[in-house]
């Protein structure tokens, strides 16, 4: 399976503006100390070697949606959040190239960040386009539907063209969709969400986002350390440090890093991917949260098997 | 994990030794909410003394918070001598912004 992830900004999307861009520029030059390259590919070598990711790169600001490339015939796709719609400009590229119309969508929750792309997801107005649904809510289709009225959008859901099919899971069950095992686990958070579990030859990717672990009901962390269990790759909601998710921010629904990381290695879990990142934060606050995220795995390892700490970004792929 | 309990200039000071991870949390945590209720009813600070304490994960973490709002706004417990993993877990954790932090026990009694 292959991991690619479109959109990776908790809640709202964020545009870099001008004066970040500037302050990027500005800090390359000041590394680069006056060096000279012969053209842009010299460069490009010079930046990756030498520069920090938050310098060089940005973690991006779509919302979220990530892709699980490798399904038998089908894109795999998890939220439809802003980043939903350069996934659906890309896939008319490979449908262009082969790749059969069908899409399996697979939703966390209903709430606005994670289902805002689907406005603009260009496939739904293919009418040979199959799009398939499923959530763990039966208001899934009513989310959609209601999104597409008047008052929010001018383009009613009846105007689509593609073939639609709504499929609501039960947590706990096993079913099959596009070659891939897939269960969902039940999550804290408000109006409920789905974790999911996508399962393929011997192989297991996890996508937990807007899920609280709650201080007052640590006892229910022994079902996702069993949901996350020998998983290749989590993808994980960290999007608050675990100070803020105890205090001011108790009962906003989301999780830290540092749970992240204990619920992963409890389940012997072989990588983490820090998501859904905070939209107040600049780059270098996600950078450095990775890389306090990197060191507290260290710090609490104890006889464990290193766990590998990946933060997610608008672009990242990873093979699993 | 193991835990003592002792009194010293008027404080009570807990004493978790070991690590607290997703096995142990639970004995801390009855340990340290008695301890909060013995702290209440004497009147006395609670000094939670981390020297013996080899690490605390998350679950350690947000036991400390349960005991934290259980004692309330007027009974503060401080995080005495934390080793250098923990002073780091309390950073990475922004716990240092929760609870006072002091290097030594005596500084907190």
């Amino acid at each position: 399976m292959l991991v690619r992830f479109w959109g990776t900004r908790g809640s709202l999307p964020v545009a870099q503006k001008a004066d970040t861009i500037q302050a990027k520029i500005a800090r390359a030059l000041v590394a680069a100390g006056g060096r000279r390259f012969a053209d842009a590919a010299e460069a490009d070598a010079f930046a990756r070697a030498e520069l920090d990711f938050a310098t060089y790169g940005a973690y991006g600001g779509a919302t979220s949606c990530v892709e699980i490339e490798g399904a038998d015939g089908a894109f795999v796709v998890c939220d439809m959040g802003s980043g939903l719609r350069e996934f659906g400009i890309d896939s008319f590229r490979r449908i262009a190239a082969g790749h059969p119309p069908v899409y399996h969508l697979f939703l966390s929750h209903l709430h606005w960040d994670h289902i805002m792309g689907f406005p603009f997801f260009g496939p739904a107005f293919n009418p040979a386009a199959t799009i398939v649904i499923h959530s763990g809510h039966a208001d899934a289709e009513t989310a959609l539907r209601r999104q597409q009225e008047e008052i929010s959008f001018p383009v009613p859901f009846e105007w689509l063209k593609a073939k639609f099919e709504f499929v609501v899971h039960r947590p706990g069950e096993v079913f099959e969709a596009a070659g891939l095992s897939v269960s969902l686990v039940a999550q804290h958070h408000s109006h409920d969400s789905y974790g999911y579990r996508f399962e393929k030859a011997g192989r297991a990717v996890i996508y937990s986002t807007d899920s609280e672990h709650k201080m007052d009901n640590m006892e229910a962390e022994v079902a996702f350390e069993t949901f996350f269990g020998g998983a290749d790759l989590v993808i994980c909601d960290t999007m608050y440090s675990l100070g803020d998710t105890v205090s001011l921010k108790q009962d906003w629904g989301h999780s830290s890093n540092i749970v992240a990381v204990d619920l992963c290695h409890a389940a012997h879990a072989r990588r983490l991917v820090l998501f859904h990142h905070e939209p107040t934060y600049a780059d270098a606050d996600i950078q450095r949260m990775h890389g306090e995220t990197i060191r507290y795995e260290e710090l609490v390892r104890a006889d464990r098997p290193p766990l590998e700490v990946i933060c997610a970004y608008d672009g990242l792929e990873v093979r699993v | 994990m193991d835990w003592q309990l002792e009194t010293s200039g008027g404080s009570l000071i807990g004493r978790p030794i070991g690590k607290i991870d997703e096995t142990t949390w639970e004995v801390f945590q009855a340990h340290l909410l008695d301890a909060v209720r013995t702290a209440a009813s004497a009147g006395s600070a609670l000094v939670i003394d981390l020297a013996q304490l080899d690490y605390m994960s998350s679950r350690g973490l947000r036991v400390l918070k349960i005991a934290k709002d259980e004692a309330g706004p007027n009974a503060p417990i401080t995080l005495a001598a934390p080793n250098d993993r923990m002073r780091q877990i309390i950073e990475i954790s922004r716990y240092d912004m929760l609870f006072k932090v002091v290097d030594d026990l005596g500084s907190a009694v």
